[in-house]
Order: structure tokens, then sequence, then C-alpha cells
């Protein structure tokens, strides 16, 4: 039987980037994944004839330029088209527009604000200044503050002399980003509601907190990370949906000998005299390994793939504490036509980038506070952007894909999730944008909506939280997932982790794949 | 403008705990020291919060008539779900986790655990609140030993405080008591504290710092602050001039102090030396001409939004308990907190009542600023008497001059990197609860400020 150096369970991004770079590096390599397809939750699908969604995850700008540089990727297809605006229409019939063009969005902000356009471009630094600043901890493994080891120390005192560099204004800002909530960060800034509303919006992406709720303002740091061809806060389209990121990576990986097999779920990870020595397929089948590798979230990879008795009691303990809470959900239309906004009415450019219904902070806080008491927002949320305007290859000629990202649906809702809910949910998105673009309801040929537990039967996230456990301040860095064991090895020797359940995590961005690989190429399979 | 000279070395605006505190260490350190106070007469309830037993022994408060009460039990809940009767809770951890067993066997097992692991974290807040805070941009040789050495006493403590450190001070305290506990009562009045003098819910990150900030100070197993008399013995030892009845502003040219201007007559009294316990905001604001304007950007900037009501109650008879607690879970907290967020005050308050010598004061949270209809009459909806038995005060601001939340703590108060009781104004101090470690600990800034002075 063959021995493959490494076995990668699950296909995500993550999963795939690793297994593209243990094979870059001469490795034999295998995935399996549970689905026809890779991707996890970045796929493109048909879900409706004629009409391709990016199922889960819609945008791209996370992905780490050095992934794409190393792997090639646009030559294995990866072709990102650019997001270019942002309209956000106000209950008042008005609304608030950040345009490609700087100064038309200086012009914009001005109308509403002349204080806000003058304090726009210095945020605008500051924040470019900071996400430079926490790069480069995002691209190193992070150090154990309760070990004595060398290399532990080393990069306690390499971390700490990063932070001291950065000097006092920038340091401040950190620690003000790393603990205050979206909301009171803006309130330093700006004074046009609207203006911090759709700002904090980017903060509440997948955690199961309003705009006010501290911790929210990292991750809104988190989303201007996005690097896009070297400019910073771009968002953007895969070509093709973002499948064809997932596609690419598999593309590069097979080009560099991986082997990639979907419809193969495994069941879980062969242990033998607590070191990994394979895995157990659903069918019966044992696969062997040096090393393997999993991509799932911490939930599933230490307490399905594994059996309990292989891991310290604290451990399995520090997993079951991890949070997911999934607060998101997805609206996918077919549409007959592009609908018209109140605010901006006809169809023009601004369909070409997105809507984000998030008109006031009040209405932002109390989509929230539906969620708190476990009912899905009455008016969520939503951020809205039409794929076909951009790439018109994933609708029929003269018909339209709509993709909502809706916030807040819990995962655990009162009386939990029924069809009937689904819908109800389902109404109650088409509703709010029918306010706000009256006519819209009629446009809608055929509609998909995806709660939380959904995505989790689908993905397999747990409480389909997006980033595969929440982005809170005590989930991150060495605490992902759980303390002392936050460096991509586990308590399983030959056994590691590569998902965005580890540090940094979160959206498509590749990192805790490439980590990974690189820790499992350094200890040596 | 008369000048009214005196000779006075130094100047303390504010009579409160920490301004008394910072003219008596200055005092004993042989400076003629004026203190200057707005009421006319000392407030006459209690002082909240811990003590340090360092100020106590330095200014000989104990023959001074200080007073620290420790009631037990420290905590009275009602019980409304099992039946009426009451959750009291001692200063004796066993008796605690006896009582508890009524109502949750599992959180009764887990209580002492608790109790410890939560004096350990305290215990590492004391040992950073009664010095100045660690500058951590500092190339200062002794500061940096004095972190190293910081850092060493936390990972000797064990690998589990230096997790529970990190995980603990950023978390909800909502989260952090579900790790723990699953009886609503004892979360309610446990969530409370985590919430104190804070416009946060308890599903907000932060408050189990808060919690932390609070039990600094208490033995093992009781979450609630000391009550004192700290101030009326503070006012009663000599050696300070005390003038009451004026209210002071800084009175500072070309960037430095050069005393106080007083407010009613307008005189002027002169000092090289000027320290305000005052509010940082109501300190500095008035002199912002004189201020470079990143740094008043960072004093507008101070988040100190008021959201407790104190007074007190009027009761026939002095009731048994010696605190009552009606927080009777965690999502009675929160929702008192939605209301807040949107500007309104709870409509279903959380209130506590402190007996201290025999009088019985409120603590009543989340009040908005502003206007309060029938706050009176919510209050006593709550705790069951007629309204007219209740008598409040709101305060449009942070009791605290500043909320204790992460961003506003350690080198970040009272605004970021001029946490060590300076100003950019040449011989203006802050002493008061605005700076490092913030309220809830009469003297200790009074006490850092005053070292730093000296």
């Amino acid at each position: 039987m063959k021995r493959y150096d490494a076995i990668v369970i699950g296909g995500g991004h993550n999963g795939l980037v690793t297994a593209a770079y243990l094979a870059r590096a001469k490795k034999s390599v295998l995935v399996l994944e549970r689905r026809p397809r890779v991707g996890g939750a970045a796929v493109t699908e048909e879900i409706f004839p004629g009409f391709k969604f990016s199922m889960f995850s819609y945008v791209v700008s996370l992905l780490r330029p050095e992934i794409i540089r190393d792997l090639d990727l646009p030559r294995h297809g990866l072709h990102i088209l650019p997001l270019e605006s942002t309209v956000t229409p106000m209950e008042n019939g008005d609304y608030l527009a950040a345009w490609g063009d700087h100064d038309e969005t200086r012009r914009e902000l001005y109308r509403h604000s002349p204080r806000d356009a003058e304090a726009y471009d210095e945020y605008g630094r500051l924040m470019h200044f900071m996400a430079q600043a926490v790069k480069p901890i995002l691209g190193m493994v992070p150090p154990d503050p309760t070990s004595f080891a060398p290399g532990d120390l080393a990069g306690l005192l390499k971390l700490g002399r990063h932070f001291r560099g950065l000097g006092s204004e920038r340091l401040h800002a950190l620690v003000k980003l790393m603990t205050m909530s979206s909301a009171d960060f803006l309130d330093e800034w700006f004074e046009t509601d609207v203006l911090k509303a759709t700002k904090s919006a980017s903060g509440i992406i997948g955690t199961f907190l309003g705009p006010r709720s501290p911790g929210t303002a990292y991750v809104l740091l988190h989303h201007y990370m996005g690097e896009l061809d070297g400019v910073f806060r771009a968002w953007g389209f895969a070509k093709g949906g973002t499948g064809a990121v997932s596609e690419a990576i598999a593309a590069a990986a097979r080009g560099f000998g991986a082997e990639i097999r979907c419809d193969a779920s495994v069941a879980r990870v062969l242990v033998k005299n607590g070191r990994a020595q394979g895995v157990v397929m659903e069918n019966g089948d044992e696969l062997r390994a040096d090393t393997v590798v999993s991509s799932l979230d911490p939930r599933r990879t230490f307490l399905q793939l594994l059996e309990s008795d292989h891991l310290p009691s604290e451990f399995v303990a520090d997993i079951k504490r991890f949070k997911f809470r999934g607060s998101s959900g997805k609206v996918n239309l077919a549409l007959d036509a592009l609908p018209s906004f109140t605010c901006m009415p006809g169809v023009g450019r601004q369909h070409r980038g997105a809507f984000s219904i998030s008109p006031s902070l009040d209405y932002v806080e109390r989509a929230y506070d539906d969620a708190k008491y476990g009912e899905f927002s009455r008016r969520p949320y939503m951020d809205i952007v039409f794929p076909s305007m951009i790439d018109p290859g994933m609708a029929p000629p003269g018909k339209h894909v709509m993709s909502i990202f809706v916030q807040y649906a819990p995962y655990t809702l009162n009386g939990g999730w029924t069809d009937a809910k689904r819908e109800a949910f389902g109404d109650a998105v088409v509703n709010t944008v029918e306010s706000f673009a009256p006519g819209f309801k009629s446009l809608i040929l055929h509609r998909q909506v995806i709660t939380p537990l959904d995505i989790e039967r689908i993905t397999g996230l747990s409480e389909g939280n997006i980033f595969a456990g929440e982005l809170a301040l005590h989930q991150l860095f060495f605490l992902r997932p759980a303390p002392g064991w936050a460096k991509f090895a586990t308590p399983v020797r030959g056994f590691y982790q590569c998902g965005s359940g580890t540090h940094p995590g979160g959206g498509i961005m590749g990192a805790s794949g490439r980590l990974a690989a690189m820790r499992i190429l350094k200890d040596g399979t | 403008m008369s000048r009214n000279g005196g000779g006075f070395d130094a100047i303390v605006i504010g009579a409160g705990a920490n301004g008394l505190v910072t003219a008596h260490y200055l005092a004993r350190a042989g400076k003629r020291v004026l203190v200057v106070e707005q009421r006319h007469s000392a407030d006459p309830s209690a002082d909240i919060g811990w003590v340090p037993d360092a100020v106590i022994r330095d200014l000989g408060l104990a023959g001074a008539g200080l007073r620290i009460e420790e009631p037990d039990p420290w905590i009275t809940a009602p019980l409304e779900a099992s039946g009426g009767g009451t959750l009291e809770l001692s200063r004796d951890i066993g008796r605690s986790a006896e009582a508890i067993r009524r109502i949750s066997p599992a959180d009764a097992g887990k209580w002492p655990e608790f109790c410890q692991r939560m004096r350990t974290l305290a215990g590492v807040l004391e040992r950073l609140y009664l010095a100045s805070p660690p500058d951590i941009e500092s190339h200062d040789v002794r500061e940096l030993a004095r972190i190293a050495g910081l850092g060493l006493y936390v990972r000797r403590l064990g690998k589990q405080t230096v997790i529970d450190l990190a995980r603990v001070l950023p978390m909800s305290i909502a989260e952090l008591l579900d790790d723990w506990f699953e009886s609503d009562v004892l979360k309610g009045l446990l969530g409370a504290l985590g919430v104190w003098h804070l416009k946060q819910g308890p599903r907000s990150g932060g408050t189990a710092f808060n919690f932390l900030h609070h039990h600094a100070g208490s033995p093992a197993g009781v979450f609630r602050p000391a009550r004192s008399n700290i101030t009326q013995a503070l006012s009663g030892i000599s050696g300070v001039e005390l003038r009451r009845g004026e209210r002071a502003a800084v009175l500072a040219k070309n960037g430095r102090a050069s005393g106080v201007v007083l407010e009613k007559s307008g005189d002027a009294i002169l000092a090289p030396l000027v320290v305000s316990s005052a509010d940082p905001r109501a300190t500095l604001q008035p002199i912002a001409f004189e201020l470079d304007p990143e740094f008043a950007r960072a004093v507008d900037n101070i988040k100190a939004r008021g959201v407790v009501a104190r007074g007190t109650l009027a009761l026939e008879s002095v009731p048994a308990y010696a605190t009552l607690c009606i927080a009777p879970s965690l999502e009675y907290l929160e929702r008192a907190y939605d209301d807040a967020k949107y500007g309104q005050d709870s409509a279903a308050p959380y209130v506590e009542v402190q007996r201290t010598d025999g009088q019985l004061e409120l603590h009543v949270q989340y009040v908005a600023p502003g206007t309060h209809g029938d706050l009176l009459q919510r209050v006593a909806g709550v705790l069951n008497v007629q309204p007219n038995q209740v008598q409040l005060q709101a305060a449009e601001q942070s009791l605290y001059h500043g909320e204790l939340t992460l961003d506003q703590i350690l080198f970040m108060r009272p605004v970021p990197g001029w946490s060590r009781y300076r100003t950019p104004i040449e011989g203006l101090y802050l002493c008061g609860s605005g700076t490092h470690p913030g309220g809830g600990i009469p003297g200790a800034a009074g006490r850092n400020a005053a070292r730093a002075i000296l």
C-alpha cells in the first residue's frame, strides 16, 4: 500500500495551500475532500440552471500576496476583478457612497460632513499603518508566553521589539484597536452616523458581537489587511466566483504533484503509540502517511477525528470551550433584472460595487440585539453584491445573480432552525431589501437561503462560523485554538492543524495553511 | 484680580480620597499644601473600594478613625425562581458553597476553585496598581528591569495564571461565568460586578477585567469592594490646609502651571505645583489652548459616560442584609444595558442596596444622561417599596472620571502615553481616579501620584 508523506484532511483553501506548499517541497501529498468539489466554503456552484454563485464566501482580498506569488496562482487561472464602490442607502432616501475614485469619495463625504471628509484621509493612513504593523504578526508563528523554551523567549522578545518599534502613536492606536468596540473607535474619528455604521459593519462580520461590543475594532482592522496588487483595503471578485480561487490553488498543488481526491470522507485519524499513522475513511479504507494534517475547524479536528484518550484532558476542555457561535447567513438570488434603489434610482455603476444595508449604528446594534436573544434580525445588516455585473459568466445573458451576506442569524435559534424558519429568515432579508429598493421582489426568479445550520451541514464549519472559530481577542494568536497548541502541532505526534481555526485565521487568507506547511517542513516528516 | 500669596508649595484640587491622600503625602515630605474643594461639607456617603494597606500605614489612618466594613454575608440576593428565600454568600468559602448547593450542587462544587483562580488574577492587578503603570515604551534600564520583574512574577504564579490572564482579561464576564456556573442568580450577582460603573453589558468584552478590578483587595470568595470612611478619616488628620466651598481652575501660561484661580472671587492662589484630583477633562479642557492639539484630542476622547445613579433608601426598620443585589440573571443585566445603548434608563435596572452605618445607600444602573422620567418608580418597583422612600442622584459622567475599559487602563490612562500623573503642563499633575489605577480603589491613584511627584 502506498504510504504518503502527508495526508491533508479537507480541501478548503487552507488545506489546499498546505498541500501545495508540501508538494512544492517534493513531498508526496494526498488531499481528501468529503464533498464532490474542492473549496470548502470557497466554492462556486450552479445552484439554478445557468446561475452560478459563490455559495458562501464571496469576496477576495485577504489572500496573502506571498501565496499568490509562491504558488503562481494567476498562471493557474486566478483572476481578480476589482469591486469598486460601496453605497449605503439611508432610511431618509439619501445615501452614502465610497467610490473607486478617492477624490470623489471625499466630495461625497464632504456633503455629509466637512469634518469627516478631513478626518477620512488621516484615518485611512492610520489604518494603513496599523495593517502594516500587524501584518508581520500574521506571518509569524505565535510564541508561547507560558514556555521557557529559547525559541519562545526569542519570539516574545522579537514581538516586544516589534511593538516598541512602532512608536508611541501607533502602539497606542494598536492597543485601542485590539480592545475597543468599532463604534467607540470610530467615534474618535467621525461624526456621520451612517459612515460609522458602514465602517463598523466590517467589524462585526463573522462575530456574535454588535458594533458597540469591545473587540470589534480588531475585526475592523483584520478586514483592512486586504491587499490586492499591493493596494490596501481593496476587495475584489475572483473571475468564476470564489470557487475559482480554490480551483487555482488546487491546480497549483496538482502541478507540484499533489493528489486530490473528492468524495473522500475521512472518519478518523489513525493513531498508534501516540503517533498519527494515517486515516480511516468512512468506507473503512485505511490510508497511511507519516504526517496527517487537518484543515477542519478545531472542534472537528480534535473532538471528531480523534478519540479523546489520545489527548490531554485539559486540552480537550480548552477545545470544548473554543467559541464558534455562527451568526451569519447568506441569501443567493437569481434575478430577472437588476433592482433600482430609491436612494440612487436606475441601474448603473453602483451595481458594480457593494450595497451595504447599514443605515445607522442603532440599526446594526438592534440587529444584534435580536440575535442576542436567540432570534434572527428582523431588519438585518446586509452586504449585497451583483457578481454578474463584474463577471457576466455568472448568469445567463440579461439575467443577474445577487449575493446577500446577512447578519445576524444565530446558529442557536429559539426553537431551532426549521424549513419554515429558514424561509421566514429569507423573507425578512428580501423584505428589508424591498424597503430600500421597491419592486425588487418581483425580479426574483430563484432564491436560496443559507442559515448557519446549513453552513455547518454543507461545509462542516462548526455552528456555521465562517472563521472556523470566533475572531475574539481571547481566541487569537497564542490562544488560537488553545493555549500551548497554537503552533500548528497537536498533542498527537505527526498530526497537525492548518485551518482557519489556527493563527491567524479568518477569511480567504491562506496564512494558516502556509504557516502550517512551513512548520511541518521544519519539523521534517 | 487680587493676588493671594499664602506661600504654598502645592495646591491640590479636590478633597476626595485621592486628593487628600496626595496632599498628605506631599505634606509629609515637608511641603506646604493647600487643598481646595468645591463642596461645602464632606460627602457623608461611604467610600466604596479597596483601601490599600500602604495608604493606611503611611498616613496613620488607623489612628484617625478609619473604619472598613467587611460585612458577612457580603451579599444577599432574592431567589425568585426557587420559590422565595435568598442566596447569601459569606466570607467563608465553605459556607458560601453550602448556600450555593441549595440552588446548584454543580456550582457549589466549582465555587472554591473559582474563588482561588480569581484571587490569583486579582493579586496580579493589585501588584500593578500600587505603582505607576509599566511604561512599555521606556528605554530606561530600571523601568525595563521592573517590567521584566513583573513578567517573572506572573510567570512564577504558574502556567495556568499566564493563560488565565491572557484569556480572561479581554473576555466578557458572561463568557467567564458561563464557563464555570449554571445558576442564573449566582451569575447575575457576580456579573453585576463586571459591569459596575461601565457602559457595557455582561456580554461585552473586557467586563471580566472590570470584575477582577473590583475584586482587587478583597479576600478570596468576596466579590464586592469594601466600604469605608476613608475620606472622612483623611479629612480629620492635620498637616494640610483645607478650603471648602471653592471651585478652582488651573492657572497655566506658556506651558507652565502657576497656581489656581478661585471661580467665585476670581482670586488667584499661586504655587509652583498644582495637583488635580478632578476629572482629567474638567481639569485640562479649560486650558486646552495651552495644550498640544493631539493631546487635547486625546483628552476629549476619554470615555467617561455616566451610567450610575447613587442615592439612599429609607426603610422603617434596619434590614437584615448588608448588601442586597437585584440582578437576577445575566440576561436581566444585558437587557438593562440594552436600554442604555439607545439612551434610555433601564426599564428594569440593576439595583444594589448597601447598608453602611445603618444608612442604606443605593447603586442603580443603567441610567442615561438627561431627564429620568419614572426612574424612582422603577427602582421602587424593583425593591418593592414606595417611590418616596427612594432618593437618587444620577451622574452624567462616569464617577470614575473614565470608564475602566481595556483601552483606558494602565499606560493608556488617563490618555495614552501620559499615564504617569504628569501632564504636558509643567508643574501640573493629575491624581484622581481618572488616572491609573482608576476608580474603586480610594487612595491608590493619590499615593502613586504623590510618589511620582516626589
